[in-house]
């Protein structure tokens, strides 16, 4: 019995400190804005084969992501797909604004599935639809280029009642890719990794999309953060951004 | 998906376990404690203890981060001495043991309530002190309901959602139980992958249910003799 107790005290002493062996891995923790998904796993795994580096990631809405960061996520690196995460969180001090690049742009469309009918000759015709899955227009990224794009036109008003949504850009795909909604506004390069959805419009002149990559200040890890946003904003990153489909600018 | 069912279903195990091994000295004490006394002060800590089991989840997350996040009481303690906790596997050990350690002491509770208090009088009179008597009379006859309790606090912490979304996040390889790696495979629409996932809990929640009520049910027929 004496035993049985001892054992019961000491366990969760072990336990912890069993846990505390993991925590002093090497890996380097990527948060990437879920339209990066695709492109930034080859990147990883490109990256880990050249310098040995293992990337891991989290990806997800960067407006999700970038709350994360600032409750103290241990994120080494931060990929957001707009500006204004990133500015929130070099405002705090919380990412190297040295380090901060802005190269990699995209482009709304409008997605259905591929076997429906529906035609969508404008964005007049989006406010048409009975449902239309969005990121959230109130945070995510993509919703939030979405709600500045059709307000412009005069026509959020007329499309927020229609909207259901999701948690981030594949989430969006995903509801039309299962038929949980006729239609979804998403990234052109989401669109591009679907065999079950097709484009049926295309958004131009949109707002200016601008994804932004910077190293997370807190990073225990800096000096392989910093070479490894080098690496997504030299050579080898403009190249697998540009075949996924992302518009590559000259980098900032 | 980079990390493989078989890596997910670890993860959660272990932080299962461990979470269960954390709360298990201190459920046992509050179980003895609360089936000891009685009066105001007892159902006041009673009250406080079962709120995870009636609040939502994600409540009990947000008061979580509130209070680690590194501005937090809790938070700003933990910043000092150099302990990460948000958005890595101890949030996510936080997050269970909090919501698990209400269906531990429960049971347990009963348990201690059901020892014959002769015998723990009679323990006394022999010169027992009192851990004596609790070590070595009330543990013995309240193990089955302590066990009982203990699969089903382990069973809780597999399949908590919404209070480790909160303070832990989705990190696969980190933070990313069966239960958020269900959501998030859906959310992307691999509904395959989802399932497969199901399946595996269904196998776990299955032999902890099993074994739980055997448990349970020896037990019942012995206080009814």
């Amino acid at each position: 019995m004496r035993k049985l107790l001892s054992l019961v005290l000491l366990a969760p002493l072990a336990a912890l400190l069993l846990g505390a062996a993991d925590s002093k891995n090497p890996e380097l923790l990527v948060f990437g804005a879920a339209s990066l998904t695709e492109s930034l796993q080859d990147l990883g795994k490109a990256y880990e084969a050249k310098t040995g580096q293992k990337v891991v990631f989290s990806f997800g809405a960067s407006s999700d992501l970038a709350r994360q960061i600032q409750a103290g996520a241990p994120a080494d690196v931060f990929f957001s797909a707009d500006t204004a995460k990133m500015d929130t969180l070099e405002k705090a001090g919380l990412v190297k604004a040295a380090d901060r690049r802005e190269f990699l742009s995209n482009a709304l469309v409008v997605v259905v599935p591929s076997a429906s009918t529906t035609k969508i000759a404008s964005a007049e015709d989006l406010a048409a639809l009975p449902k239309i899955g969005l990121a959230d227009p109130a945070s995510v990224p993509a919703g939030v280029y979405t709600k500045k794009w059709l307000t412009g036109l005069g026509l959020w008003d007329k499309v927020e009642p229609k909207v259901v949504p999701m948690l981030d850009v594949r989430a969006a795909l995903a509801a039309v890719e299962t038929g949980a909604v006729p239609a979804s506004v998403v990234y052109r390069t989401d669109a591009a990794i679907s065999r079950s959805v097709r484009i049926a419009y295309t958004v131009e002149n949109g707002p200016p999309i601008l994804y932004s990559v910077a190293p997370v200040a807190a990073s225990k890890n800096p000096k392989a953060a910093e070479a490894f946003v080098g690496f997504l904003a030299g050579a080898d990153g403009r190249a697998e951004f540009t075949k996924r489909g992302f518009l590559v600018r000259d980098a900032k | 998906m980079e990390t493989t069912d078989l890596s997910i279903l670890f993860l959660t195990l272990r932080v299962a376990a461990i979470a269960t091994l954390v709360i298990l000295p201190f459920g046992i004490f509050a179980a003895w404690v609360l089936a000891r006394r009685d009066g105001a002060w007892r159902t006041l800590v009673e009250t406080v203890l079962s709120l995870p089991l009636v609040l939502p989840p994600t409540a009990v997350g947000l008061l979580l981060l509130e209070a680690l996040r590194r501005s937090g009481p809790l938070g700003r303690l933990l910043d000092r001495m150099g302990v990460e906790v948000l958005f890595t596997w101890k949030a996510v050990i936080v997050a269970t043991a909090v919501m698990s350690f209400p269906l531990l002491v429960r049971p347990a509770r009963t348990a201690f309530e059901e020892v014959d208090p002769r015998l723990l009088a009679m323990a006394r009179s022999l010169g027992s002190g009192p851990v004596s008597v609790f070590r070595r009379v009330a543990l013995p006859l309240a193990w089955r309901g302590i066990l009982a309790g203990t699969l089903l606090a382990f069973s809780r912490a597999l399949g908590e959602f919404g209070a480790t979304i909160m303070i832990a996040g989705n990190i696969p390889g980190r933070t990313q139980t069966m239960a958020l790696a269900i959501f998030q495979r859906t959310q992307i629409g691999h509904d395959e992958a989802a399932l497969r996932l199901v399946g595996v809990t269904v196998v776990i929640a299955f032999a902890i249910v099993w074994t739980t009520e055997l448990l349970t049910r020896r037990r019942t027929r012995r206080t009814a003799a």
